[in-house]
Parts: structure tokens; C-alpha cells; sequence
């Protein structure tokens, strides 16, 4: 008696469990915005009416747990057929034979489409692992009225101009900062890069070894210490967070702050009257300059059982209209050539600003524990900023660190 | 006690009939039993499987590796400090929720006015997932348009902003703040049960022998409290010292992995830097620590239980 | 009278700044979901141009209706059969000597030690293994498993209050134990049985690592996983939105609180704790 209700009961909570079709296709996707599910919900729909048979299922997941997500659904043997992913964790995919090479569908109509400097990230042994769906690099943001105010006419060349530049809006007071500095989660080690790099820096020597105990290191993070010592970041910038730097910047209580694309979008939203420029980062004495750039990639997993209708919708979505709609409801740098010459990318000055500093771009370095490494680094910054430590003993340290992790 | 001694007549109707009898209690337990087991009890055995082996980051073996997992995490420098803090952690906050509780159970156990909206206010924390309880904090907590700041310079408290989430001298006493003020309803529902069931003529007795409110709280309430403490304890240290979603959300553990607590520590060894086989470690050992503090701690209350 | 009002004061000089501190976070979500865009990010208290509009703004943007049905099924169907498994379990340790008692009651204490985030990858490998990823069957399945123990634990202490002459009395007049069990014991034992299924049910509602883990599709999130993913990674949060959809989440749970909290007590304080 009772254990057929708890049958009855199984089955009908069994009648809610989805169930797979051969023909369907299964999709996770970063969210990025509140525009990113519905988005994939239509280019679901539109490609189902015109390919009719197979179904496409999107499983949207937030950024923060995206690792977490496909780690666990790879361990369970659980995966999608197709998955956006950081293009720096690429390598652990190929390494462990877990993305598909996709040379075999790929003709050269379709790779033409890219523009070269983001698809070669995800190019791996000659071999292209992924096909990159969302691309940013990073400049400076600068508040004109701020710089009116303090009497300054551009923003900063270099950053003995924007220690200057950061001096003359901090003595403005009311609560307002030159330099908004990130020291919190993803990204405080890239915004310790960017002045590494302007002092010649890199994130690996030449021999693989890390570059952290290097001369132009330990000078950038001497650099943000002394900023922060001398007043010109926000306080406590270990509390920022890369959003809550915007936000501050938003609210117009910092003058400069280095992020991405997408920033300027948010502006539109919520602070439509801030008045504000977009500059390359400032360059080094030998007028070094290197920005962040990132990808995230679409990668098919090798154990797909339905790899050329996953296919199939991948060539759907990296044509123009689709991969149009989408760079311009994220705010996202345009991958395709041909979207890039649309008019509403071509003629939008915020968008210009940031292909110009694409030819410095650089990306996250292709070795494996990347992600552990770009740990170390930030909480070798976090101290430094704390001032619990030197920049010569933090960074040394950290170098030391990284190297055990590459096995150097 | 009549049930299980019934078994010792003759005749083999009556025999099987003692066997069913028998075997109802495990009948009655089996549903629950195979449902945790199968689904607590199992996963955990596949995680100490994965701390034995060297595992990719997707959780796939590569082979057995006996300790080394182990002695690897043995020799992280922030492991070690990671495992102190968790003490300092587990103990904040179930000793600051037993200090808080229970005058707050004695005063909501006797009448006063506007004792049913007092009640409510105290249950309030448990009905938000504590996840979200943290977002807002982490929202309410920032240094520039945090609302904390502004309420603490309206009311005069402070002058200037204080970033609260820069250092750990800040954010960790904070973040046993919060895990105090959700730990609070629970406890004190227990503790108010506990008071419920103190008979009131003990105390009439007492007052009528001329013992202060003071000596009736000392040798009445507080020892009739004390099963409910025990439990509240044992309760409570397991589900802080499992606790992820506060530090988590407020700081992910840093800045430098200064306020990182075991749970935030293995959150990042396994999905982070995909080292699952040292993350699995961290589970077995996380589990180890807290069978072993529970059982020591349940044992010594019920010897001095024995004792009073 | 007097005594009363000197009560009222000690109570409320304790309980004040405490109420305080508890009310704080619901204050800054109500007045945060009360603000437009363009004034969330100015920490001033009340918004100068308030939008109670943004409640039902939010309600669409964020998928508010499907999620909500996802956490009652979910946190319903896990609580019918976390009690429909412990309550047996219970009385057979109140009422039954049997072997392997004592072996049962520890191996429900240690179940009550392992927290979902320590399984996650076990609890996973499992549940695809199943098939039932996604599922939200895999949910109310984990949930009811994880609340046995303390669903377990807190009927068998009430039930062991429960007088056995009744039953007994049952039993002479001609019953069969299950009928005494159904007519006389069931009656008596229904508070506990509520209390469980509140503790149970609100553990569940609020429950939040596995639901993210084992759910990947957004027709099947639970609230919390819903509103965690408007915060979680994305490039633009619209605070407003969240903390008006925290507000909602947590008003069903506070007024069942708010009644039933008498019962809570009484619930537990009948089981004389074991």
C-alpha cells in the first residue's frame, strides 16, 4: 500500500526529469547579461524552424560557476555537446582530450569570417579548438568632467602622467579618487599587468618561467603602492571588486579606471549623464604599452554524440545577423569581419576607441594551473596593497610560487 | 520489549509469525536507511576514492597515489592557517550564538509587551537563504555606496566611510557577525522549547523557599537547558563549520587568503584550480574533524550529564 | 502590571539592538528594490523617486513565476517524502527494541555531518549516473536524504513522549497494531509531524549548492539559484531587481514563520531531547 504510493509518486516526479533525444543538441552558455539567455532562446527557435528535427536544449549558467558547472558535468559524464568556455582554460580541455578539434567542418569561408586576432587563442597544435563568441580588450576609462575640473586637457600618456593626472583630481576632495584600483576577485592580477607590461614586463619569460620577480614587476606594484599611500586610489581598494570599481566610477567619484567594453553600455543605462572618454593605457618610459585581451570560446566536446547537428548550429550562429545581435546586446568587441564594418560597430566611437588598442592586446599565457597562477599573483598584490608585505618580497614570492606550479 | 523476546515459542506458524515481527522494525527503518545511505553515505566513498588517486581536473583518475594528496595539502603554509581559522570560525559563531540565544530565549520565554512581534523579528534571518542574507550584506557593506556607511554617518557614529571588506581585521569579525545573527533563530526555537518544558511549579516551589530569580536561573532553568545546549551545539557546529555561502559571497576568502575557511578553501581547490584529488582530500579530512569533535564532545556531556 | 512593564523594558533594551541588526539587511533590500537605475548606486536611505513598479518589473525580468513553482514543488515533494521515510524510522526506534539500534542512530548522526558542498562531486557523479540531471526529481530525492537525520531525530524524541497505553488499550479492545497505530498514534504524533515538515520544508526552500550543481536549465532553477544567478559573473546587476525578488522570496517563508512559530516550539519542547 505504502510503497505503492511512493511508486505512484516516483513516477510522476520521474515525469518531470528531462529526457534526451538523438537529433537534440545541448548548449551551456555563460550568462553575461540579462539579454544573454533570451538571446540563445531565439537562435534556438529560429534555427529549429529552419532545421526541423533537431532540437536545441540552452543551458544558461552564471559566469562565476561556470568552471564549477563544466567540471562537474565532465566528471559525471554529463557534458553538453557544445559549451562556451574561458578560452585560457582551452588547454586543459585539449590536454585531457575533452574538446573536439573542429579542422574537419571548418572550410576557408567559415574561418574567414573571424578576425585573426581572436580566433588564434583558441589554435592549439595547429588545430582550432574553439570558435571565439565573445571578445574584449581593456582601456582607460577617464571622467572629462573630473579632468575639466582639476584642469587637465587629456587624459594620461603615461603613468608618471597618470600619478600626476590622479594627484590633481584627488586634490579635488569630496570624496573623489584619481585612480579607481581593483584588489578584489577576478581580475586584480590583470590590473597589476597592465603597468608591468608598460615597464616591459611579462607574465612568462622567455624560458616559461614566470615573470613575476621581474625589475618591471616589482616596479608596478611600487607604482600601486605608492599610489595607494598617497592617497590616489579609493580607500581600501582590497574591498573592490572589478564591478565595484565601476560602480565608482559610474557615480563619478573616481576619474580613471581601466576595464572593458561593456562598461560603457552600463553608463548609457544608469548614469546616462556621465560625461567620459576612452583612452589606451598609459604607456611605459620606452613607451611599452600591453592591454588585456580576452575570449571565451565555443568548443564541441569530443564525446558528443550528435556532433554534426551540434555543427550545424554552431555555423548558424556564427553567421552575421546572429553573431550582430549579440555582439551589440552584450557590448562586446565584434569577432566577425564583417559585423565589424557594420555601421552600428564601425561609427560607435566608445567601440573604436577599443579596437585601436587591439594591436596591443595580449592574452592570458597558455599553460596549465593558469588559473592558480593568476592566484597567487593576486594575492601577492593583495598584500602589497594591505601593506602587510614589500613589492620585492610579495613578488618574489610569488614568482617562486608560479614557478612550482609550472614546474620550472 | 515484548516484540523482540517473543521468538522462543514452538510452532512454526507462530515461529514465522515471530520472524515477521522480527523484521518490522527493519522494515519500518529500511526506507530511510537506504535513502541516506545511497545517497549520503555513497558519494562519500567515491570522494575517498578520488583523495587516493592523482585525478585530472574533471574528476578522472590517473591512477593511484596512496597519500600524496594529502601530504601535499600538509605542506601548504595556507592550509595549516586555513585550519586554524576555521576554528577560530566554527568557534565564533556557535559561542556567540549560545552567549546571544539564551538571554534572548529567557526574555521572549516570559510575557511582555509586544513579545509576539519580538518573536517575530528574531525568526526573521531564517526565512532568507543564507546565500542571498550574504549578497545583501556584501551590498549593504560596500565601502562607497554601501548602505551601512551612510546609516552609521547618519546616525553619528562615524565620520568617514569605513571599507569594511579591505582586511580581514574588518571582514572576518563581520563575517562571524552574520553567521551569528542567521544561527540565532534556531538556536533560540530550541532554547524556547527547552524553557517550555520546565514545569512551572519548580519555580513557584522555589520562590516559596525564598531563592532569588537569580539562583533559580543558576540551579533550575540553566540545567534543565542543558540537553537543548548540547544539541544546539552539536547542530550548530556542524552546520557552521560546513558553512560556505557567507564568506564566500563577502570575500571569497581573501584578501590574500586571509579569511579563508576550509569549505571556501576546497571550493577553490576543486573547481578553481581543478586540483580535485587535494580538494577530495580536504573533504575526508573536514569529515574526519568533525566526527572526531562531535563524538568527543558528546561523550564528555553525557559523562558529566552522568555526573550532575 | 508593574512586573510587566519592568519585563517589557529588560526585554526590549536586550532584544532592541539585536532587532536592529536583523531588520538592517531587510531594510537596504526593501529600499534598494524601491529605487530606479540611475539612484541604486547612491547610498542615500529613502529613494527620491520610489518605484514600487519595479516589483512587478522584476517579476518579468526575472523569471520570478516559474521559479517560484519550481521551489514549492521541490521543497513540497522533498518534505512529503523525507517525512513519509521518517516517520517510520522514528517510531520504530521509540517503540522497537531491535538490534542495531544504537548502530542506526550513529550512522543518522554522521549523515547529519556531511554537508552538500563536501559531496558536490560524489553527490554529482551519482545523480548523472542516474540519469537524473536536471531532473528536478534529483533534487526533492538529495533534499528528503539530507533531512532524515534531523527529520528522523526529532520524531523519535516526540514520538517517545507519546503514552504507549493508549496504543495498548487499542490493542485489548481488539485492534490490529496498524489500525492503533493509524486511529490512536498518528492523531497524537501530528504537531512533530508538522514541526518536521516545516524545518524540512524551509531547509529546502533555502537550500542553494546543490540546486546550483545538479539543475543546469533555467526552467528548472529554484529561487535561490534564479536570483543568485542575477548576481553571479554578469557584467551588469541590476540590484534593484534583486533585492526586490529577495523580498518576495522571503515574504511566504516569514509569515509561515510567523505563525507557525508557536507550534515550532511546542513541537520541539514535547520531545524531551535524547
Amino acid at each position: 500500500m505504502k510503497l505503492k504510493t511512493y511508486l505512484m509518486g516516483g513516477a510522476a516526479l520521474a515525469m518531470m526529469a528531462s529526457m534526451a533525444h538523438a537529433g537534440d543538441v545541448r548548449i551551456t552558455v555563460a550568462e553575461y547579461s540579462s539579454k544573454t539567455g533570451p538571446y540563445f532562446d531565439k537562435m534556438a527557435a529560429e534555427f529549429e524552424a529552419a532545421n526541423p528535427g533537431i532540437n536545441i536544449d540552452v543551458e544558461v549558467t552564471p559566469w562565476d560557476v561556470l568552471l564549477q558547472k563544466l567540471t562537474t558535468d565532465i566528471a559525471g559524464n554529463a557534458n553538453a555537446d557544445l559549451a562556451i568556455i574561458g578560452t585560457r582554460w582551452l588547454l586543459d580541455f585539449v590536454d585531457q582530450g575533452i574538446a573536439e578539434p573542429l579542422d574537419g567542418y571548418i572550410d576557408d569561408e567559415f574561418s574567414g569570417r573571424f578576425i585573426e586576432t581572436f580566433l588564434s587563442p583558441s589554435v592549439m597544435d595547429d588545430q582550432i579548438y574553439g570558435l571565439p563568441v565573445a571578445a574584449s580588450a581593456r582601456a582607460m576609462y577617464y571622467n572629462k568632467a573630473l579632468f575639466e575640473q582639476a584642469g587637465l586637457d587629456g587624459p594620461p600618456e603615461t603613468w608618471d602622467e597618470l600619478a600626476a593626472d590622479a594627484k590633481a583630481i584627488s586634490d579635488l576632495g569630496e570624496g573623489i579618487s584619481g585612480y579607481g584600483l581593483q584588489g578584489k576577485e577576478i581580475e586584480t592580477d590583470v590590473y597589476f599587468y597592465y603597468p608591468m607590461w608598460s615597464y616591459g614586463g611579462n607574465i612568462l619569460n622567455e624560458d616559461g618561467s614566470s615573470g613575476f620577480g621581474s625589475d618591471a614587476a616589482i616596479q608596478a606594484a611600487t607604482l600601486y603602492k605608492s599610489l595607494i599611500d598617497d592617497g590616489l586610489t579609493q580607500d581600501g581598494p582590497t574591498a573592490y571588486s572589478r564591478e565595484d570599481v565601476q560602480n565608482l566610477f559610474k557615480q563619478g567619484k573616481v576619474g580613471m579606471m581601466i576595464t572593458a567594453p561593456f562598461l560603457a553600455n552600463q553608463i548609457k543605462d544608469e548614469a546616462p549623464e556621465l560625461q567620459y572618454g576612452i583612452a589606451p593605457i598609459p604607456a611605459g618610459p620606452d613607451g611599452d604599452r600591453g592591454t588585456y585581451g580576452v575570449t571565451d570560446s565555443i568548443i564541441m566536446f569530443a564525446n558528443s554524440g550528435n556532433k554534426d547537428e551540434a555543427w550545424q548550429f554552431l555555423d548558424y550562429l556564427f553567421t552575421q545577423g546572429p553573431r550582430s545581435e549579440f555582439t551589440l546586446g552584450e557590448g562586446f568587441l565584434p569577432v566577425n569581419q564583417a559585423v565589424s564594418e557594420e555601421p552600428a560597430f564601425a561609427d560607435n566611437a566608445d567601440l573604436n576607441a577599443f579596437a585601436g588598442v587591439l594591436p596591443d592586446a595580449r592574452f592570458a599565457p597558455v599553460v596549465s594551473g593558469w588559473e592558480e597562477i593568476a592566484d597567487v599573483a593576486s594575492s601577492a598584490l593583495q598584500r602589497v596593497y594591505l601593506g602587510e608585505e614589500s613589492p620585492e618580497d610579495a613578488m618574489s614570492r610569488a614568482a617562486k610560487e608560479a614557478n612550482r606550479i609550472l614546474g620550472k | 520489549m515484548n516484540e523482540g523476546t517473543a521468538h522462543s515459542a514452538a510452532g512454526p506458524a507462530q515461529r514465522s509469525a515471530a520472524r515477521r515481527r522480527h523484521a518490522v522494525p527493519y522494515l519500518l527503518i529500511a526506507p530511510a536507511l537506504v535513502l541516506a545511505a545511497v545517497i549520503v553515505l555513497w558519494p562519500l566513498t567515491v570522494i575517498g576514492n578520488i583523495s587516493l588517486h592523482d585525478v585530472n581536473r574533471f574528476g578522472q583518475l590517473r591512477g593511484f597515489s596512496g597519500l600524496a594528496n594529502f601530504a601535499e595539502l600538509w605542506r601548504d603554509p595556507d592550509f595549516i592557517a586555513t585550519l586554524w581559522r576555521t576554528l577560530i570560525w566554527t568557534i565564533g559563531v556557535v559561542g556567540g550564538t549560545l552567549i546571544l540565544s539564551v538571554p534572548v530565549a529567557l526574555v521572549l520565554n516570559r510575557d511582555f509587551h509586544g513579545r509576539a512581534l519580538a518573536r517575530v523579528i528574531i525568526m526573521l534571518p531564517w526565512s532568507v537563504s543564507v546565500t542571498m542574507t550574504a549578497v545583501v550584506w556584501r551590498w549593504a557593506l560596500n565601502g562607497e555606496s554601501g548602505m551601512l556607511n551612510s546609516a552609521l554617518r547618519a546616525g553619528g557614529i562615524t565620520e568617514s566611510n569605513i571599507v569594511w571588506l579591505s582586511s580581514a581585521a574588518t571582514a572576518f569579525p563581520i563575517q562571524i557577525g552574520i553567521g551569528i545573527l542567521v544561527s540565532i533563530p534556531f538556536t533560540v526555537t530550541v532554547f524556547l522549547a527547552g524553557l517550555s518544558s520546565v514545569p512551572e511549579d519548580i519555580y513557584e516551589a522555589a520562590s516559596i523557599e525564598g531563592a532569588s530569580s537569580w539562583q533559580q536561573l543558576r540551579t533550575i532553568t540553566l540545567p534543565m537547558l542543558r540537553p537543548f545546549m548540547t544539541l544546539a551545539v552539536v547542530l550548530n557546529v556542524i552546520y557552521v563549520f560546513n558553512s560556505f555561502p557567507i564568506i564566500w559571497v563577502l570575500t571569497q576568502g581573501g584578501p590574500a587568503n586571509s579569511t579563508d575557511i576550509l569549505v571556501t578553501y576546497l571550493y577553490k581547490l576543486a573547481f578553481r584550480f581543478g586540483q580535485m584529488g587535494q580538494a577530495a582530500a580536504v573533504s575526508i579530512i573536514m569529515f574526519a574533524i568533525l566526527l572526531a569533535i562531535t563524538l568527543l564532545y558528546v561523550r564528555l556531556v553525557t559523562k558529566t550529564e552522568a555526573k550532575s | 502590571m508593574n512586573t510587566k512593564m519592568r519585563h517589557t523594558l529588560i526585554a526590549w533594551a536586550l532584544i532592541g539592538p539585536i532587532a536592529v541588526v536583523i531588520l538592517f539587511p531587510f531594510a537596504v533590500m526593501l529600499i534598494t528594490a524601491l529605487k530606479p537605475a540611475d539612484e541604486v548606486l547612491q547610498p542615500h536611505w529613502w529613494p527620491r523617486n520610489p518605484q514600487w513598479g519595479n516589483f512587478i518589473a522584476m517579476w518579468k525580468a526575472t523569471n520570478f513565476g516559474p521559479a517560484l513553482l519550481n521551489s514549492l514543488l521541490v521543497s513540497g515533494f522533498s518534505t512529503a517524502l523525507a517525512v513519509a521515510v521518517s516517520v517510520p524510522a522514528a517510531y520504530a526506534l521509540a517503540r522497537m527494541p531491535f538490534r542495531g539500534k544504537g548502530a542506526f542512530r550513529q550512522f543518522l548522526l554522521i549523515s547529519q555531518m556531511l554537508s552538500p558542498i563536501v559531496l558536490v562531486l560524489g553527490l554529482f557523479q551519482l545523480v548523472a549516473s542516474l540519469g537524473l540531471l536536471d531532473s528536478k526529481l534529483s533534487i526533492v530525492l538529495v533534499y528528503a536524504a539530507f533531512a532524515i537525520a534531523f527529520a528522523t531525530w526529532l520524531l523519535q524524541s516526540y514520538f517517545s513522549t507519546i503514552p504507549r497505553d493508549l496504543e495498548e488499550a487499542a490493542w485489548i479492545e481488539g485492534a490490529s497494531r496498524t489500525t492503533a497505530i493509524r486511529t490512536v498514534f498518528l492523531p497524537l504524533a501530528l504537531p512533530a509531524i508538522a514541526v518536521t515538515c516545516i524545518f524540512t520544508f524551509v531547509q529546502a526552500w533555502n537550500e542553494f549548492v546543490l540546486a546550483l550543481t545538479l539543475l543546469r536549465s533555467q526552467e528548472s532553477y529554484t529561487l535561490p539559484i534564479q536570483i543568485f544567478s542575477l548576481v553571479a559573473g554578469r557584467y551588469t546587476i541590476e540590484w534593484n531587481y534583486v533585492m526586490a525578488a529577495a523580498l518576495v522570496a522571503t515574504v511566504p517563508v516569514a509569515i509561515v514563520f510567523a505563525i507557525m512559530q508557536r507550534h515550532l516550539v511546542r513541537g520541539l519542547a514535547s520531545g524531551a531531547v535524547k
